[in-house]
């Protein structure tokens, strides 16, 4: 089972939140065999759609912890993003974020074909912890798919965490959730070799940058009402007792 | 009859009562788009996410202010995009959504109302049709997206498409859509138009213990016999929701009774075919039509939203002046009757088709009556409805022609011959 | 309806060159700031010395959006949300175009969200001008992703319950090479600042904001268009430089305004030129 998946179901063991209130939405198909096997339900989206739909099943059943898992986040999803950062909508973002360098460091890394990803080349790509923040969230870090005991650390947190929470995972290849071939894991050990973890560090300053190491670690973690925290409060002022609340237990 | 069908209790006239706190009683004068609204309300929609959209904002502020008194919630997202996706999501955590908009929002939601039409998801979409193409004129009526509520999406799929018209039917047919969606779980297209959307009349909202709300068919066996995908006798699998415990795998992938994704030939078949089955075999059920005095007519008006509350004059006048016409309105514009266009086109001269387009149900209308009947279309450009002359003086030209013509016949409106025959200087 | 008929003035303005004088009068209402804008915009055109030929201007659906009509360059009306993605288009298409979107905070920001800060993170060479006047006014006062919290709009009817888009920080974190803000009162230093962004090159941003007499301070119980001017008087406090982080508005707070990004960054044609050298000197690696 690949580091990803693993570290998903101890985080949710670990924050004792049952299997069955947790739901994935994603644009990438997990197999049939890992949805059983974490016990959750699965919904397989529309690309890059994933937090929108996300948001839906939140706000149907606030009791839902709905997690969507993006490998598509940035492009077409960006704007979905973005807004429910702003709302601080609660939902747990897990970005597995493939991209390739041609060049870190000046030497040569493991050739992989790149098929489709605008990071390769000469675009820079997005800082998603510092735009994540700058949106609004609540809670966001970063690991390499092979930091398995802080990832599973930062999942557990995440769950147990009200709000529009963000983990970036740097990890090659959307075909992941199967297994991983050699030259996958080549370059996913190149990443956790080439890190340093800097817990708290300004998201500002976690770019990743060719010359430098990569930065992981957990940098923010506020509280900020969320949307329905905020809907409720809003709507008590104004309508006093005609309004019924939104949402029993929200979270 | 065995209670028991393919493993799942038989449905039992299966119908309950609106609940009283979602019902705002009462005599109103109110336009189209609020009457939606609070159809959409009495109904039991739980979930409303859109985006402000002329003309049909007003139905998402009417919800917007009685939401939070009935427990429901109201969501404007950032986008047309982000508003279906996260009605299609919020179907699926249990409550019935419904999401408000027009023309160009409509064709940005098209990838996922085929996502939902895909997953069997129930939802109803509001479309108050405006001038198009494009941004078009967002002020003014048009009818022009009949065909797109059809075909928009890629693939084969079937959606139920009603067209109301008057402020009351927006009401009792918001309600009837979220009925119907439940029922065959597919999406239910609302096809008003900015007309009946601002037409301000007389509402009636009756007790909450005469309005009839279907609730959702939710499987109540064993979890681990479910299977999502498992279609009941009327071809309808039984829903669930996140959260149960089902360890639910729904993906918009061609996928079998279970979930799972499947690539085969075989269960393509199966699959879509039953997609499309569900709402054909079944649409001697759906389809609703009025008919008015069609038994004898030499000429039957076939119209549906704004432009069959035009013809009643046109045609009154018509059979004034001795014309034996009929009215054939279409409150379910798909799926279409086809059969019943087939049974009159036997009987009739011709079909007059007045559309504020140029020719969408009207191709429908020829292809069902087998070239036994002329067709007469009453096309019209947009922005404006027609008069009850340009139908009047149709339905006349209609009962004069004594050939068979093939194809669609254009009978031009009095304002097309202005502009197009006369001249019409647009600026100095 | 009959024919449209223009307007015959006898004296020309000396600025009538740079707009479509025969659809003047336009639509917007009385107490807007959307002129105010165009007012400055046609001003720094004019400043900057600029061959008005290769200027683009691209804007998208709503009251703002209504502004590419009324100026007199190549004008684009598109569709809503995607000025930013048609204007990367006819940059890329013709670099040596000066591309300026002029468009609202609803379509820029809303609908337009994904196409803003990817436009930022490339760098295209553009200028985005972004009325802010808190709501979606074309459509009838509905919320905006920019609207206080508390405040009131059609569609959230007891009060905005989510937190505003701040938007010098979300350029700045995409970013954005220049980012400023200025309300419809500080006309002359608007001026500047366009001027200024004119002769950038990168993706630039100028935030201006502008009272709706019609909706937001109406429905909020404002006053008119002058009244707000008033308040942008009294609460508008100019801090150069500040941390985009601070620039967040809430209902009737103090508005900070000025010029607070101004850096360099290889632009997406620089970077894509030196990209393209680059492969074409080197062999193929994989």
């Amino acid at each position: 089972m690949n580091p990803v998946i693993t570290a998903f179901d101890k985080g949710i063991e670990k924050s004792g939140i049952e299997p069955s209130r947790v739901c994935v939405a994603s644009d990438i198909p997990f197999e049939p065999e890992v949805v059983n096997y974490l016990g959750i339900d699965f919904f397989h989206t529309t690309r890059g759609r994933s937090i929108a739909f996300g948001t839906g099943l939140k706000l149907g059943n606030p009791a839902l912890k709905v997690v969507p898992f993006v490998g598509d986040l940035m492009t077409i999803g960006g704007n979905h993003f973005v807004h429910a950062g702003r709302r601080n909508m609660g939902l747990l973002v897990i970005c597995v974020n493939n991209f390739v360098y041609r060049k870190i460091g000046g030497q040569p890394t493991p050739s992989v074909s790149i098929t489709f990803s605008p990071y390769s080349t000469f675009e820079e790509p997005f800082n998603i912890p510092h735009l994540a923040n700058s949106c609004g969230a609540a809670y966001t870090a970063r690991w390499t798919a092979l930091h398995t005991d802080e990832l599973t650390n930062s999942i557990a947190e995440a769950l147990g965490k009200q709000g529009f929470s963000v983990i970036e995972i740097l990890s090659p290849g959307p075909n992941y959730y199967k297994g991983i071939k050699e030259i996958e894991s080549n370059v996913i050990n190149f990443y956790y070799e080439n890190s340093v973890i800097k817990n708290g560090e300004d998201p500002r300053n976690v770019g990743i940058n060719p010359e430098e190491k990569i930065v992981v670690g957990k940098f923010t973690d506020k509280k900020r009402p969320t949307f329905i925290d905020s809907y409720n409060t809003q709507l008590t002022k104004v309508l006093g007792d005609k309004f019924i609340p939104y949402g029993g237990k929200s979270g | 009859m065995s209670p028991i069908i393919n493993g799942f209790p038989r449905l039992r006239g299966l119908k309950m009562k609106a609940d009283p706190r979602d019902v705002n009683t009462g005599v109103y004068y109110i336009d189209g788009d609020v009457a939606a609204g609070q159809g959409a309300l009495a109904a039991g929609c739980k979930f409303i996410g859109g985006y402000p959209i002329t003309p049909s904002t007003e139905a998402a502020e009417a919800f917007a202010r009685v939401a939070p008194l009935a427990g429901a919630m109201f969501i404007q997202m950032e986008d047309e995009l982000a508003s279906i996706a996260s009605v299609v999501g919020a179907s699926w955590a249990g409550v019935k959504s419904m999401t408000i908009t027009s023309g160009p929002g409509y064709s940005l939601m098209m990838e996922t109302i085929g996502f939902g039409a895909m997953l069997e998801t129930p939802f109803v979409l509001l479309n108050i049709q405006r001038g198009g193409p494009s941004t078009g004129v967002p002020t003014r009526t048009g009818q022009a997206d009949m065909m797109q509520s059809r075909w928009g999406s890629h693939g084969d799929y079937e959606i139920i498409a009603i067209s109301p018209d008057s402020p009351q039917e927006m009401f009792d047919y918001t309600i009837k859509a979220f009925n119907l969606a439940e029922r065959y779980r597919c999406p239910v297209m609302i096809m008003s138009d900015e007309c009946v959307g601002h037409m301000t009349e007389r509402v009636v909202i009756p007790p909450p213990d005469e309005i009839e709300v279907e609730p959702r068919r939710f499987y109540d066996g064993q979890i681990n016999e479910y299977l999502p995908f498992k279609p009941d006798e009327n071809l309808v699998p039984r829903m669930v929701k996140a959260g149960d415990g089902y360890k639910l795998y729904i993906t918009g992938l061609i996928h079998d009774e279970r979930g799972y994704p499947v690539k085969n030939e075989e269960y393509k078949s199966i699959y879509t075919k039953r997609l499309v089955d569900k709402i054909r075999l079944n649409k001697d059920k759906i389809i609703e039509i009025k008919e008015e005095e069609t038994d004898d007519a030499e000429i039957v008006v076939v119209s549906y939203g704004i432009s069959s509350r035009v013809a009643v004059r046109g045609i009154e006048k018509a059979r004034e002046k001795g014309i034996k016409v009929g009215s054939l309105r279409l409150v379910t514009v798909w799926p279409f009757p086809d059969k019943k266009i087939a049974e009159l086109s036997k009987t009739v001269k011709a079909f007059v088709i007045p559309e504020i387009n140029y020719g969408q149900i009207a191709f429908e209308v020829e292809r069902c009556s087998y070239g036994e009947a002329n067709i007469v279309l009453i096309p019209h450009g947009g922005a404006g409805v027609h008069t009850p002359d340009d139908i009047f003086h149709a339905i006349e030209y209609a009962a004069k022609e004594k050939k068979r013509i093939e194809g669609i016949i254009e009978y031009k409106t009095k304002l097309e011959k202005l502009i197009f025959e006369e001249g019409f200087k647009l600026y100095e | 309806m009959g024919p449209l008929k223009t307007i015959e003035s006898k004296e020309v303005h000396p600025m009538d060159n740079l707009l479509r004088m025969d659809r003047i009068p336009h639509i917007w209402c009385p107490g807007c700031g959307i002129g105010l804008a165009v007012n400055a915009f046609a001003t720094a055109l004019e400043k900057a010395k600029i061959d008005l030929d290769n200027v683009c201007i691209v804007s998208g659906i709503g009251c703002t959006g209504r502004v590419a009509g009324y100026v007199k360059l190549d004008s684009f009306h598109t569709t809503h949300g995607r000025a930013i993605a048609f204007a990367t288009g006819i940059k890329l298409g013709n670099p040596k175009l000066k591309v300026v979107v002029f468009s609202g905070d609803g379509d820029l920001i809303s609908i337009g969200g994904n196409h803003f800060i990817h436009a930022a993170r490339r760098n295209i060479d553009m200028l985005v001008i972004c009325v802010n006047n808190f709501i979606y006014a074309m459509t009838g006062g509905q919320v905006a992703p920019t609207t206080p919290l508390t405040a009131y709009a059609t569609t959230s009817p007891y009060g905005c319950v989510e937190p505003p888009f701040n938007i010098p920080y979300i350029a700045d974190s995409s970013g954005a090479v220049y980012v400023a803000r200025w309300t419809a009162l500080h006309i002359r230093r608007l001026t500047n600042s366009i001027t200024e962004a004119l002769n950038k090159s990168g993706f630039s941003v100028v935030e201006v904001i502008s009272p709706c007499a019609v909706y937001y301070s109406r429905i909020n119980r404002l006053g008119d268009g002058l009244d707000m001017m008033k308040f942008y008087h009294d609460n508008s406090e100019i801090r150069h430089w500040e941390d985009t982080k601070n620039l967040d508005i809430g209902f009737q707070t103090k508005i900070i305004v000025g010029k607070f990004v101004d850096r360099q960054r290889p632009t997406y044609n620089e970077s894509y030129n030196k990209w393209l050298s680059e492969i074409k000197g080197t062999k193929d690696e994989g």
